[in-house]
């Protein structure tokens, strides 16, 4: 039998070798970052907002995914559906602001009008053999996950997000996103290759040296530590930890409150993990004091000291659910080494700013936290540029997820092109 | 030698032309020039899309049949250039609010463009009634027909006695101002005299104020017995101009008005020239007309391109808009598509719409122009 020649992206697929960053290429090359908007932006669930983007009927939202540009709607049956944001007649870019409200979708170019169901409802001059309703717009998948929207832009979206939403809905449950307003987003463009975005989130190696503004809430030693190396402080922090993660984890589940890990984040297709991790200090929120930084909790909650509900997806978000608030993240590759980072901040719908909450505090630690990553992230986009990069190996005790990140990445694209 | 040197100039073709335009042949002028005159009013300079030229009467007038949408809309327009100038001609039009055409006129017409027109029509004119002595009189943009004939007379020399006198609002709506005085400071037998009601903002009018008497037409014009008239104006202005000559004892038979000779255009026209009414100001009559008594009519104002219409109470605005000739985003007008939604500022509307509007839009004061009805006075932001 003939031996048929990898391609070099399957090549380098193949030889990936586990435990280690991935070779320069998966970072630099423009064919890789095209196969990487193919095959894991355009055949997976990718997470873009969350349903308050759209609270009310004829609210619409652009994302853009690669060149795919969807427009997400609420139609008047309170449904929300998302649509390839391109005319049906000459392919003009549908809807152009990120955020509009509208009575139908109107293609200014020729003022093609489609209802928010797609259907093509109004368009002049097209004679009498114009078939309308072979003219709709093209519909593009998409799923709440207890208000956190994702889309998939393949025909056949992978079929296991049920199971994630039935794993993952009870945690997220309480915090009630349905309910919540934004009440502050952020954009920075991250000058690094999207999975240098996700693998710094991935791990928190680097939280004690870059995030003194996160390590406040944030215990470091939440996502591992290496015990023989640690002095007598650390040693007792990380016991401190221990015991309060497993004292609260008791309290909290039987509040109701679903808090113990589940990592899936490289077994499934549509992949994640979650844990309901204790905070430092008042334990209450991810603010520079420890403290619900607005007075009105999330959903039913009574109580602000409820940790931080951490929920990660591949290949593009992490969430936070406190308390009082909720950040959620969603990365956006806009080329092989620029990133779009999407923060949104989400408070309860009733909160009104100034009064239940104070907003530069309830964005500064995470507004701190982002910029240090993007410079971590651009530091890194640099050295995998130079000839003397080479793959280096990650740790075993802190970097489990970012391994979980690359095998994921590693095992779709296989799973795709073949090794 | 004497001979003109070869140009490749195109404007050197139009002086090369030596055959006459004729309408029956071409009918399609494109505008070459589009001049501000005053504020409101502007000069489009018109020519033939060849090399033609034009052989008119000064006084005399053109039929034209603009498209201004998807209709065709017939308006005369008196040539206020001279025939002494016969490569091109022009039409002087004020800005007339809710006119259908001048609105269109100011707000679209662009050189390059092309309009139909037939003609030259018409017996208004010097030329008919020669005399050794003229009085031109005008109110307002009934000054084309009267500056026809003064740039005439003027072109051709010969020192013939003329008297112009015209009325204003202010002296900033003296239409031709400066070419008027300057005719007036190079030419001793041309004398011109305005007469305004009221001062413009930037300039206090020092000459004769408020509407024309017979005391200021007689010390503007102590001959005036001597003098073959031409008036043109609205027609209050007219009639005012009548009352005065009679009261003068003014021989009436050398009193000449403007008006359009019926008989003498083709059946087709004859129709567009009575639809144009008998004076300059036809549009405003023309919209006085189509509107009848028993239904109100409401002020739309458009706050950004600053134009004001009437509109019927039965009538939606963007309807009401498109008869004026002011084009406003639309395409459904059936309340579909929000192509025309527009912020209401001031006043309210009546609108059945068809989901191409929210609720939330309505509440912010936004409407959709197309099936909304006016019941009060309106500032549209547009």
């Amino acid at each position: 039998m003939l031996d048929v020649t990898p391609t070099p992206l399957q090549r380098l697929l193949r030889e990936r070798r586990p435990g280690y960053s991935l070779p320069a290429p998966f970072y630099l090359s423009p064919e890789i970052f095209e196969a990487d908007m193919e095959v894991i932006f355009g055949r997976h669930w990718i997470y873009v907002g969350v349903e308050p983007d759209v609270p009310e009927a004829g609210d619409v939202m652009v994302v853009d995914v690669g060149k795919a540009s969807v427009a997400i709607v609420r139609d008047d049956d309170d449904e929300i559906r998302a649509f390839h944001n391109v005319c049906r007649h000459r392919g003009a870019r549908l809807v152009h602001e990120e955020k509009s409200t509208v009575g139908n979708l109107v293609c200014r170019y020729h003022s093609w009008t489609y209802d928010l169901t797609g259907n093509l409802i109004h368009a002049e001059h097209m004679g009498p053999d114009f078939k309308r309703g072979c003219h709709g717009l093209k519909p593009v998948h998409i799923r709440s996950l207890e208000g956190l929207l994702f889309i998939c832009l393949a025909d056949e979206p992978p079929a296991d997000f049920d199971e994630m939403a039935a794993r993952l809905g009870p945690y997220i449950a309480p915090h009630n996103v349905r309910n919540t307003k934004v009440a502050f987003q952020k954009d920075i463009i991250e000058p690094g290759n999207w999975k240098l975005t996700m693998e710094n989130n991935r791990e928190c190696y680097h939280c004690g040296a870059n995030h003194p503004e996160l390590t406040v809430p944030l215990f470091a030693y939440g996502f591992g530590f290496a015990p023989e190396e640690m002095d007598e402080h650390d040693r007792a922090e990380a016991e401190r930890y221990g015991c309060l993660l497993k004292t609260r984890h008791g309290e909290w589940e039987a509040e109701g409150l679903p808090s113990r890990e589940i990592d899936e984040l490289d077994t499934m297709v549509t992949a994640f993990r979650t844990e309901r991790l204790p905070l430092d200090g008042e334990g209450e929120s991810h603010t520079i004091d420890t403290k619900a930084a607005c007075r009105k909790l999330l959903g039913d909650l009574t109580n602000a000291k409820l940790g931080g509900l951490s929920v990660w997806t591949q290949p593009n978000s992490w969430h936070h659910f406190l308390g009082d608030h909720i950040v959620t993240f969603s990365v956006l590759p806009l080329d092989a080494e620029r990133s779009l980072l999407r923060t949104k901040w989400l408070v309860h719908k009733d909160a009104v700013e100034g009064v239940d909450y104070d907003l530069a505090n309830l964005i500064s630690v995470w507004e701190a936290t982002n910029d240090q990553d993007s410079e971590l992230v651009g530091i890194c986009q640099q050295g995998a540029r130079s000839p003397a990069y080479e793959p280096g190996p990650y740790s075993p005790n802190t970097e489990m997820l970012v391994e979980k990140f690359c095998n994921w990445y590693v095992g779709r694209m296989a799973a795709h092109l073949g090794r | 030698m004497n001979s003109v040197p070869a140009s490749t100039e195109p404007a050197a073709s139009r002086l090369a032309a030596t055959a006459s335009w004729d309408a029956e042949a071409d009918d399609a002028l494109v505008c070459l020039a589009v001049r501000d005159e005053t504020h409101d009013v502007k000069t489009f300079v018109l020519a033939p899309s060849g090399p033609r030229l034009f052989a008119y009467a000064p006084g005399q007038f053109l039929a034209f049949a603009f498209e201004i949408g998807a209709e065709t809309i017939h308006r005369c327009y008196t040539i206020s250039s001279a025939p002494t100038r016969p490569h091109a001609l022009s039409i002087t039009v004020k800005r007339v609010p809710g006119g259908p055409v001048s609105n269109w006129l100011h707000d679209t017409l662009k050189p390059g463009d092309t309009v139909r027109a037939l003609g030259p029509m018409g017996d208004f004119s010097c030329f008919t009634h020669p005399a050794q002595k003229y009085l031109l009189l005008s109110g307002g943009s009934g000054v084309t027909p009267m500056m026809a004939m003064a740039r005439t007379f003027h072109d051709l020399g010969g020192n013939r006695d003329v008297a112009f006198v015209h009325s204003a609002r202010s002296p900033a709506d003296i239409v031709f101002r400066g070419e008027l005085e300057t005719m007036a400071r190079l030419d001793p037998a041309f004398r011109f005299h305005a007469v305004c009601e009221a001062d413009a903002p930037d300039e206090a009018w020092a000459g004769p104020k408020g509407r024309l008497t017979l005391e200021t037409l007689s010390a503007a014009v102590p001959d005036l017995p001597e003098r073959e008239v031409f008036v043109c104006g609205p027609k209050p202005y007219m009639d005012a101009v009548r009352a005065m000559l009679r009261e003068a004892g003014f021989d009436m038979a050398r009193h000449h008005e403007e008006s359009f000779d019926f008989g003498a255009l083709p059946e087709a026209e004859q129709q567009a020239a009575a639809e144009a009414g008998r004076t300059l100001d036809a549009e405003s009559s023309a919209e006085a007309e189509a509107a009848p008594a028993a239904v109100r009519t409401f002020r739309v104002e458009f706050a950004k391109t600053r134009r004001v219409l009437d509109c019927p109470e039965d009538s939606t605005v963007l309807d009401a808009a498109r008869k004026a000739g002011i084009r406003l985003p639309s395409s459904c007008a059936k309340g579909l598509c929000g192509t025309c939604k527009s912020k209401v500022t001031k006043g309210t509307v009546s609108m059945t719409h068809a989901g191409g509007i929210r609720q939330r839009e309505i509440d912010a004061g936004m409407a959709l122009l197309c099936c909304s009805k006016p019941t009060s006075d309106l500032v549209v932001e547009r």
